[in-house]
C-alpha cells in the first residue's frame, strides 16, 4: 500500500452563519470558477452550525477576513492511500473502513489529532503539518511513503526522526462523545465536471440559500441540514440528503448503480475541538471491525461519520 | 451544455472514404473528388481536390466523451461511445438494415459507480474486449473491460440493485464487466499492446503508466510518469509509445519502461492530440490548444534504448493545413499516405496531405540518390562516351586515377597523356613541370661548373620572377634569315629570357638557341600553324612557308595554308604597300590564331605587338616566349604581370609557367580548384613545389587530404597506398610515424624497438616478417629476452616465421615468380590481431579463415573479429 502526502498546505476555517454573505463572493469563485484561481483544493461542509471550509493556501486568499471566519490554528496536510494493487476481491471495505486500522488507529495510538475528510473519490486524512515527522514514523511501517513535490511523486524519507518519541499507549478506546443520528439519509455523489455550470444556480441555492426555508421545518421531523461540497484536483464530491438530490435534474449527478443511501452519524455534544485524537478512531475501528462501509466527514464543531443504510446500527 | 465540446474526428478503420465527427453528436461523412457524381450540392469542400458529404447523424448518445470505432470490417459502422457518467454505449451511423450490427446497438455497459469515462479502446484481436477507462472513485475500478458479446444474465447481479435509472430495456444492459483493473485510481488513457493482445497499457491519475496483464492482474510492470495522457503505441515499432503532459510529450521504449527514452521539445500549451502516422514509419503529429499548427516528428532515426545514449536525431516540422484557422482535431487517413483531415472548432474541415521530406545524397561516385515518401529515385552521368556534356570531374578524376595519372615521374609531360590528353591546360601545365624539371637536372648536371644555388629556387618560381631578376639585356637587329636585309625589329637576348625560352619549350637548354628541334616536333604532331608563327617569330620567312607547304600537303592537309604560304611569301617591309594593307584588315577574318597573329607580326609597327600579345587564343607559353624576345625591359616584366594576374583570376593552369610552384602559383592553383574541384591535379602538381612553404600551404594540405579522402571513399585503397608512396617521396615530412609497435609479452619491450636501438646487432624490424624478404627472416623470439613471439592461431608458428606455401590456396608455389604475387605473399607474412580478442596470426592465414567463418578461429573465444571492423567486408573496388 502506498499512502501519498500531497503537496496542499490546507486552512481549516469555519463561517458563521449568519455572516456568509460577506464570503460568498470568494466561495463562489472557488466552487464554480476554478480556472480564475490557483486553487487546488476546496471543500465546504454545511451543517446546522456553521460553514467549514477546507482549501488550500491559494484559495485562502479568496476568502475576506472578518469576524465570522475563525481559522484554525495549524497548517494541514492531506494523506492518501492508494491501494496500488491492480483487482482485489471486489468485496472490498469501502472508504474509511478500510484504512481505520491501517492509518487511523496507529496515529490515534501516537496521539496524533486528524481530520476526515471522505469523498465520492476517496478518503483524505488531514494531519498537522507540524504532525509529519510523527506521522511518517508511525506509518513507515505499513506504507510506502510517497510524497508530491511540484507535482512529482517521489519517496519520501523519514530517517532522523526516529528518537525520541513517546511510545505508543495501547489502551482500548472506548466512544467517549454522545452520539446522535438525524432521521434523512444521505447520498454521496458527484458530477461531470463540464455540467457543472448548468447546475450552478440550484448548487449555490443548496448552498447558501435552502437551510434558511427549511430549517424549521427540518429540525422537527429530526432531519438535520447537511451539504458537502468539494472540488479537489479537478474532481467534485457532494454529500446532501436524499430531498435535496431530487431537485436535481435526471443524469445530471453519478448514482451508483446500486443506488445506496447513507445513514448518519453525529459524534459530539459540545464542539470537538482540534487537540483531542482518537476520536475517528473511536468510530471506524468498531465499524472495520463489523466490516461496514462508512464515510467519515470532520467539520470545524463535531464529526460526521455515514453508514450503510443496511448495516447502521452499530453498539453505542 | 455539449455544444461547447470542441468536435475531434475518427477515420473509418476500414473505409477509406469515411470519417465520423463527433461533438455533441455524430456525424458520419464520405470524402470523394470534387466534381464526381458522388459529391453532390450539399458536398462540402474539404481542398482543391476532395469533397465531403454528410451521409449521417446520431444524436442518441447525449454527454459523449470519448468515441472509439469498431476495428473489424463487420459490423461496419459501430461505434462505442464513453459517456460523462461512465456509461458505455455502442451505437451505430447510417447501417440500419444491418442485422448483425441491430444485435449491439444500443447495447450499454455500466460501471457500478457513475463517473465521467476517459478513454475507450477496442481490443485488436479480441474484438469482442472493450476497454473503458475511468475517473477514480473510492471504492470502484477505474478500468473496465467489457464484453460485448455478453448478455445480461439476472444471475450475475442481484435484483435489488438494478434500480438503474431509465432503462426499461434492461436487456440491453451489462453491469458485469469480464475485467476490472485500477482501484483507488483514475485511468487518462488507455492502449492495447499490438504485440499481445492480453496486455494493456494503463495511464493513470497517481502518475504512472502501468502495463497490467489479463492473464494475471496482480502482476504489474508500472513507472511514475506526469505524462499518462494519449497513451498511444507506434504501428510500425510496437515497442515504442508516445504519451503527453501539458506541453510534453514523452516516447517511451516498453523493452526498456524505466524512463522515457526522449521527450520533445516542450510546447508552450498544453496538448490535445498526439497520433503516430498509420502510413509512415516513425512519425508523430501533435496539436496544442488553440494552434493552428500541427507539429510533425519524424523520429525514423532515433535511436533505440538499446543502442547507444545518443542524441535522438528527431526532425520537427509545423504544418498549417488550414492558414490561420484554429484546430481543433485531426485525423490520420488510415490508407492514404501522409494524409490527414483536420477539423476547426466550428467543424470547418479540410483534407490536407503532409509533404514528405526531401533527402538527397551523393554517393562516392557521380550518382544522385533522393527519396521523397516511398519513391527513390536514381540519377547518374550518362557513360555514352563523346556526350555533347562534359563528364564531371569527380569522373574525371576516377578514371583519371586508375589511368595512373600523376605517377610518372620521369617524363612528367606524359602525364597529360595519362589525363586524356584532351585538356589543353593540364598539357600546359604538365609539360611546364616537366620542362622546369628537365632544365633543373640539367642544372645539377653542371653545377660544378658554375655557382647555381640561386638559379635551383629561380627555375621553381617561374618566368615571372626570372624576368624580374633579368639583367645585361642586349639589343641586337637581325637579318631575316637568309637574307642580307636588316629588320627593324628589335630582338632582345639574356640570360635569364634565353632561361624562360628554355621553359617555353622553344628552345632546349645548353649554349645553343636553335629553335629547329621544337619545330621539328611541331611538324611531328601536325600543329603547322603554331610551328609556321614559331618559325616567323625567329625570323625564319622560309622555313615558315616551308613548314605551311608541308602542312597543306600532307595527310588531311589544309590546302588554304599553301595559300597562306603565299601569302606570306609576299612580305614586304615598306610601310604603305598594298601587301601590308591588305594583311592587316584581312587577317582579322582567319579563323585560325596563330595565322592570324604571324600576320599582326609582320604588319605591327615594331615595338608595339599587343595584337600577338594579347590573342588568347594562342597558347600562354608561345606568347610568353614571343614577349621574351621581342618586348624590352621596360615593356617584358610589365606584360608578364598583367598576364599573371589574368591567369590567377581565371584559375588558367597554362599560367602556372608565370608562377612556377611559388605562393603565387597556389593561388593561381585555388581559383583552379575553385572553378573545376580538380584537387587531384592540384595535389599531384603542388607536391612538386620547390619549397617546403609551398607543401605545407594549408590549402595545399587540404587538396591532398580531399584527394586521399576521394579515393578512400572509391574504395581505391591500392591508389591511395600508391600516392601515399609518392607523396611521402616527394614530402619527406609527410611519411608517417609508426603507429603501431609491436612489444614482447615477457619482457614488455617492443621488439621494433630493441632493433632499431641495438643497431650492433644488426637486425631490422624486416627479420620479424614484418616487412621485407620472408626467406630470410627466422627471428622467432624477442631480441630484448630471447622468449618466443606470439604463434599464429592457425598455423600455430611463431611470429616471424614465414608462411608455409601448403597453406592457403597453395597456388603461391606456382606463381612465386610473379612479382605481384610476391607482394601479396609479403603482405601474408605480416601479423595481424583482432584489437577485440588479441587473438591473430599471419594476415594471409586471418584472411582466408575469415572468408569461410565469422568467429576468432582460437578455440573458444566467439570473438566475430571480423565483424568488428567496419571495413573488414569492404572490398577493394580498384585491382591491385
Amino acid at each position: 500500500m502506498e499512502l501519498h502526502i500531497l503537496e496542499h498546505s490546507l486552512k481549516v476555517a469555519s463561517i458563521a452563519k449568519e455572516g456568509i454573505q460577506i464570503c460568498t463572493h470568494g466561495l463562489i469563485k472557488l466552487a464554480f470558477l476554478p480556472s480564475k484561481t490557483r486553487c487546488k483544493f476546496f471543500s465546504l461542509t454545511e451543517t446546522p452550525e456553521d460553514y467549514t471550509i477546507i482549501v488550500d493556501e491559494d484559495g485562502f486568499k479568496e476568502l475576506p477576513q472578518s469576524e465570522y471566519l475563525s481559522v484554525a490554528d495549524a497548517t494541514w496536510l492531506a494523506l492518501n492511500v492508494v491501494s496500488g494493487g491492480g483487482s482485489a476481491a471486489s468485496s472490498q471495505p469501502i472508504g474509511v473502513t478500510k484504512i481505520a486500522k491501517s492509518v487511523i488507529a496507529p496515529l490515534a495510538d501516537h496521539n496524533i489529532s486528524v481530520f476526515m475528510l471522505s469523498t465520492y473519490q476517496t478518503d483524505f486524512i488531514l494531519v498537522r503539518e507540524r504532525d509529519l515527522p510523527m506521522v511518517m514514523h508511525t506509518l513507515s511501517s505499513e506504507f510506502t511513503l510517497l510524497r508530491v513535490v511540484n507535482g512529482e511523486t517521489v519517496a519520501a524519507n523519514c530517517s532522523g526522526v526516529t528518537n525520541g518519541f513517546v511510545k505508543p499507549k495501547l489502551v482500548p478506546r472506548p466512544i467517549i462523545h454522545p452520539l446522535s443520528s438525524p432521521s434523512n439519509m444521505f447520498c454521496v455523489t458527484s458530477l461531470d465536471p463540464d455540467t457543472l455550470p448548468s447546475v450552478a444556480t440550484l448548487l449555490m441555492d443548496v448552498m447558501f440559500y435552502s437551510g434558511k426555508e427549511m430549517g424549521a421545518q427540518n429540525e422537527d421531523s429530526g432531519h438535520i441540514r447537511f451539504f458537502s461540497f468539494s472540488l479537489i484536483e479537478g474532481y467534485i464530491s457532494l454529500v446532501m440528503d436524499e430531498q435535496t438530490t431530487r431537485r436535481f435534474p435526471n443524469n445530471v449527478l453519478f448514482t451508483s448503480a446500486s443506488g445506496e443511501l447513507w445513514k448518519m452519524v453525529r459524534i459530539g455534544g459540545q464542539p470537538l475541538g482540534f487537540d483531542e485524537c482518537g476520536i475517528v478512531a473511536q468510530i471506524s475501528e468498531p465499524l472495520a471491525t463489523a466490516d461496514i462501509p462508512a464515510y467519515y466527514i470532520s467539520t470545524f464543531k463535531f464529526d460526521h461519520a455515514l453508514v450503510s443504510t443496511s448495516l447502521s446500527m452499530f453498539g453505542e | 451544455m455539449m455544444g461547447s465540446s470542441k468536435p475531434d474526428i475518427l477515420w473509418s478503420p476500414h473505409h477509406a472514404d469515411r470519417y465520423v465527427i463527433c461533438d455533441s453528436e455524430l456525424s458520419l461523412y464520405r470524402i470523394g473528388a470534387v466534381g464526381t457524381s458522388e459529391a453532390k450540392a450539399g458536398a462540402l469542400l474539404l481542398s482543391e481536390e476532395t469533397a465531403a458529404t454528410l451521409l449521417a447523424i446520431n444524436s442518441d448518445t447525449p454527454y459523449m466523451k470519448c468515441v472509439a470505432w469498431y476495428p473489424k470490417h463487420e459490423p461496419e459502422c459501430l461505434l462505442a461511445v464513453g459517456q460523462a457518467n461512465g456509461r458505455v454505449v455502442l451505437t451505430s451511423l447510417g447501417q440500419s438494415h444491418n442485422s448483425k450490427c441491430k444485435e449491439l446497438v444500443g447495447k450499454e455497459f455500466v460501471p457500478k459507480h457513475a463517473r465521467q469515462c476517459n478513454t475507450l479502446a477496442w481490443n485488436p484481436v479480441d474484438s469482442n474486449w472493450l476497454a473503458a477507462g475511468l475517473d477514480k472513485h473510492r471504492a470502484d475500478f477505474s478500468v473496465l473491460i467489457w464484453d460485448i458479446s455478453s448478455k445480461y444474465s439476472p444471475e450475475a447481479v442481484p435484483a435489488e440493485k438494478l434500480r438503474l435509472s431509465g432503462d426499461a430495456d434492461s436487456g440491453m444492459v451489462v453491469t458485469k464487466p469480464l475485467y476490472e483493473l485500477g482501484q483507488n485510481d483514475a485511468c487518462l488513457s488507455l492502449c492495447w499492446l499490438p504485440r499481445d493482445h492480453q496486455k494493456l497499457l494503463l495511464a493513470g491519475m497517481h502518475r504512472n503508466l502501468a502495463i497490467f496483464d489479463l492473464r494475471n492482474t496482480s502482476q504489474k510492470t508500472f513507472v511514475n510518469t506526469k505524462a499518462i495522457q494519449g497513451v498511444t503505441v507506434d504501428p510500425y515499432f510496437q515497442d515504442r509509445v508516445a504519451s503527453f503532459f501539458e506541453g510534453q510529450v514523452a516516447i517511451w521504449d516498453l523493452r526498456r519502461f524505466e524512463k522515457p527514452v526522449f521527450t520533445l521539445t516542450e510546447q508552450p500549451k498544453p496538448l490535445t492530440k498526439v497520433a503516430w502516422c498509420p502510413t509512415r514509419m516513425g512519425l508523430l503529429a501533435t496539436l496544442t490548444r488553440d494552434s493552428n499548427v500541427i507539429r510533425l516528428y519524424d523520429m525514423q532515426h532515433a535511436p533505440t534504448p538499446i543502442g547507444d545514449e545518443t542524441e535522438p536525431t528527431i526532425i520537427e516540422r509545423g504544418v498549417q493545413p488550414c492558414s490561420e484557422n484554429v484546430i481543433s482535431s485531426f485525423a490520420w487517413h488510415p490508407s492514404t499516405q501522409n494524409r490527414m483531415v483536420v477539423v476547426s472548432p466550428n467543424r470547418a474541415m479540410s483534407d490536407f496531405t503532409v509533404f514528405e521530406r526531401i533527402s538527397l545524397a551523393w554517393s562516392s561516385t557521380t550518382s544522385l540518390m533522393w527519396a521523397c515518401g516511398r519513391h527513390l529515385y536514381e540519377c547518374t552521368e550518362e557513360s555514352t562516351g563523346g556526350g555533347a556534356a562534359e563528364k564531371d570531374i569527380a569522373t574525371k578524376m576516377r578514371e583519371r586515377a586508375q589511368s595512373r595519372y600523376g605517377h610518372d615521374t620521369v617524363q612528367l609531360w606524359r602525364n597529360h597523356l595519362l589525363a586524356g590528353g584532351t585538356d589543353p591546360q593540364l598539357r600546359s601545365l604538365w609539360y611546364t613541370l616537366h620542362y622546369i624539371l628537365h632544365r633543373l637536372s640539367q642544372y645539377t648536371e653542371d653545377l660544378e661548373q658554375r655557382q647555381q644555388g640561386s638559379k635551383q629556387s629561380l627555375i621553381y618560381s617561374g618566368i615571372k620572377n626570372i624576368i624580374k631578376s633579368s639583367s645585361g639585356t642586349t639589343e641586337s637587329r637581325r637579318c631575316w634569315k637568309g637574307s642580307d636585309r636588316p629588320t627593324d625589329v628589335a630582338q632582345y637576348h639574356s640570360e635569364e629570357r634565353s632561361l624562360a625560352l628554355q621553359l617555353c619549350g622553344w628552345i632546349s637548354c645548353g649554349p645553343d638557341v636553335d629553335v629547329e628541334p621544337f619545330l621539328k616536333s611541331l611538324e611531328q604532331e601536325g600543329e603547322w600553324e603554331r610551328a609556321a608563327s614559331v618559325a616567323l617569330f625567329n625570323l625564319d620567312i622560309r622555313r615558315a612557308i616551308q613548314i605551311l607547304n608541308k602542312g597543306a600537303s600532307a595527310e588531311k592537309g589544309d590546302l588554304n595554308l599553301n595559300v597562306v604560304a603565299m601569302a606570306l611569301s609576299g612580305y614586304t617591309d615598306e610601310k604603305t604597300s598594298l601587301w601590308r594593307e591588305m594583311c592587316s584588315s584581312l587577317r582579322l577574318q582567319l579563323k585560325k590564331p596563330y595565322l592570324c597573329v604571324m600576320f599582326a607580326f609582320l604588319t605591327s609597327e615594331p615595338g608595339s605587338y599587343d595584337a600577338v600579345l594579347y590573342e588568347s587564343r594562342v597558347a600562354v607559353r608561345d606568347r610568353v616566349a614571343f614577349a621574351c624576345m621581342f618586348l624590352n625591359d621596360n615593356q617584358l616584366p610589365r606584360y608578364i604581370d598583367k598576364l599573371t594576374n589574368e591567369m590567377k583570376e581565371v584559375g588558367n593552369l597554362e599560367g602556372i609557367l608565370l608562377t612556377g610552384l611559388t605562393k603565387d602559383g597556389v593561388d593561381l592553383m585555388e581559383s583552379y580548384v575553385d572553378r573545376t574541384g580538380d584537387v587531384q591535379t592540384a595535389s599531384f602538381c603542388m607536391l612538386r613545389g620547390s619549397t617546403p612553404e609551398v607543401v605545407k600551404d594549408p590549402r595545399v594540405q587540404c587538396w591532398i587530404e580531399n584527394y586521399r579522402n576521394l579515393l578512400d571513399a572509391w574504395r581505391f585503397w591500392h591508389k591511395r597506398a600508391e600516392f601515399d608512396i609518392h607523396r611521402s617521396k616527394l614530402d619527406p615530412s609527410s611519411k608517417p610515424l609508426a603507429q603501431v609497435f609491436v612489444s614482447c609479452n615477457f619482457c614488455g619491450k617492443s621488439i621494433s624497438f630493441s632493433c632499431s636501438a641495438m643497431p650492433h646487432q644488426g637486425r631490422g624490424f624486416s627479420q620479424y616478417g614484418v616487412s621485407g624478404s620472408p626467406t630470410k627472416s627466422k627471428v622467432t623470439s624477442c631480441p630484448g629476452c630471447r622468449k618466443p613471439l606470439p604463434r599464429c592461431a592457425l598455423c600455430l608458428m611463431n611470429m616471424g616465421t614465414p608462411v608455409s606455401a601448403c597453406t592457403g590456396t597453395g597456388k603461391s608455389d606456382e606463381k612465386v615468380d610473379l612479382p605481384r604475387d610476391k607482394k601479396l605473399a609479403q603482405f601474408n607474412n605480416w601479423f595481424t590481431w583482432c584489437h577485440n580478442c588479441r587473438h591473430g596470426g599471419h594476415a594471409g592465414h586471418m584472411l582466408s579463415w575469415f572468408r569461410d567463418h565469422s568467429e576468432c578461429p582460437v578455440s573458444a573465444c566467439t570473438c566475430k573479429c571480423m565483424q568488428l571492423d567496419t571495413t573488414g567486408n569492404l572490398q577493394p573496388s580498384d585491382n591491385v
